[in-house]
């Protein structure tokens, strides 16, 4: 696990150093971003735990300086281990076990996004994407499992801002914070809406 | 080529962080693996009994096919958890030919096909396997009422059975009246033995002695 990290802050590094200095209009870009996120609603009876697991990321296409239009998508990892306690069941019968819970969810979105100020040093933005989720339902009595997979409803409005690495570039960091609504029901889970916030890099692929 | 190498780092970092999902069998001990599960006759009045009788071995019981009856250390163990128990509930152990009023049963399960907290009539696949002859009842049927689930096992477990043998006379049936099921790592372990018993008792408050 340590290894991956090590790879993970190289392969940044090496983001960050190959800004190229072109602006968003006509610009294919790509935005990733590492992401905590904290489940919110109906979600924390299931998990109340932050996450310190996911990441979100865009592809967009600059339509001018402001407005760029793309896909959305990300991973989310949930898990939260309940100690051993009894559990009564519908038919009567009693189960003592620890519970675990572990849900992973993937959205994949139509995106948009506005930039306020293009060409400043800082430049706000906001964002939404509208899509489905894939959402992978985990959960372990003891150790025995009981899994779903489910697809599903998913928007995710987000604010930020681009900071670039030099003023008017497209390269630079990201700053952002974003909710991500998810109306999905399985067994007790229902719903898995949850608040993000990040820190990314942005550069164009072309 | 820059675009193609940032395209391909971008793609490694994704996943990477993909890889970071955290496993939850990789974070449970071999203790908080363990379900411990238990059932009972609504109807059946616990405090009503006051001796009972264990059996002298355990019936092994391999893919749904009786193996045989054997009696390890860890049986001998589960047996003597079991006498310990049941005494500290209130009941008085007597030999079989003394006329218990409940009988006790145990068996180690071992099955190799899948499946998680599903009821497909447990005892009735199980019961079986123990011949009413053995509480002097020949040629008796066993009845479990229908709220008996069952669980498809993946691996191994330790099954113990509670028959009310106080009425099993006058109503010519072998009555279960409760079950408890022990499933997950290191069930078979000699030295986890007793907590599986107290595990199993702890949370049957209602089987206890009224004498």
């Amino acid at each position: 696990m340590k290894t991956s990290y090590k790879i993970i802050a190289v392969l940044i590094a090496g983001l960050f150093t190959a800004g190229v200095t072109q602006a968003q209009e006509g610009r294919l870009n790509l935005n990733i971003n590492y992401s905590i996120n904290t489940p919110t609603g109906n979600f924390k009876d299931v998990i109340d735990k932050t996450s310190y697991r996911s990441w979100a990321a865009s592809l967009l296409y600059g339509i001018n300086d402001k407005l760029s239009i793309g896909l959305g998508t990300g991973f989310q990892d949930f898990y939260q281990k309940y100690p051993r306690q009894v559990y009564k069941l519908d038919d009567g019968s009693d189960i003592s076990a620890v519970l675990t819970n572990s849900i992973q969810a993937i959205p994949v979105l139509a995106q948009v996004q506005y930039n306020f100020t293009p060409q400043s040093a800082i430049q706000p933005y906001v964002g939404v994407g509208v899509g489905g989720n894939l959402v992978l339902y985990r959960q372990y009595v003891g150790e025995f499992e009981n899994s779903k997979s489910k697809f599903g409803f998913a928007a995710r409005p987000e604010a930020g801002i681009f900071v670039p690495f030099r003023k008017g570039g497209p390269s630079g960091i990201t700053l952002r914070a974003d909710y991500n609504y998810m109306p999905v029901k399985y067994n007790d889970l229902d719903g898995m809406s949850n608040w993000g916030a990040g820190i990314g890099v942005k550069f164009p692929l072309q | 080529m820059k675009s193609i190498l940032l395209t391909i780092s971008a793609a490694a970092v994704m996943g990477l962080l993909g890889s970071c999902t955290k496993e939850p069998l990789n974070n449970l001990t071999e203790d908080e693996s363990r379900i411990y599960i238990t059932n009972r006759d609504s109807s059946a009045n616990f405090s009503s009994y006051t001796t009972f009788s264990i059996v002298d071995s355990v019936s092994v019981i391999s893919n749904n096919r009786l193996e045989g009856k054997d009696i390890t250390a860890y049986d001998a163990a589960v047996i003597d958890a079991l006498k310990t128990r049941l005494q500290q509930q209130g009941y008085t152990l007597v030999s079989k030919s003394q006329s218990p009023d409940i009988g006790i049963n145990v068996s180690r399960i071992y099955n190799t096909y899948s499946g998680i907290v599903s009821y497909p009539d447990y005892w009735g696949s199980y019961y079986g396997y123990w011949d009413p002859f053995y509480w002097g009842y020949p040629g008796y049927g066993y009845g479990f009422p229908t709220w008996y689930g069952s669980y498809q096992i993946t691996e191994g477990a330790l099954s113990i059975d509670a028959l009310d043998l106080k009425d099993a006379g006058a109503e010519k049936q072998i009555k279960g009246v409760w079950m408890g099921l022990v499933r997950g790592s290191g069930v078979f372990r000699t030295q986890n033995a007793a907590n599986h018993i107290k595990s199993l008792f702890d949370q049957s408050t209602y089987f206890k002695s009224g004498q």
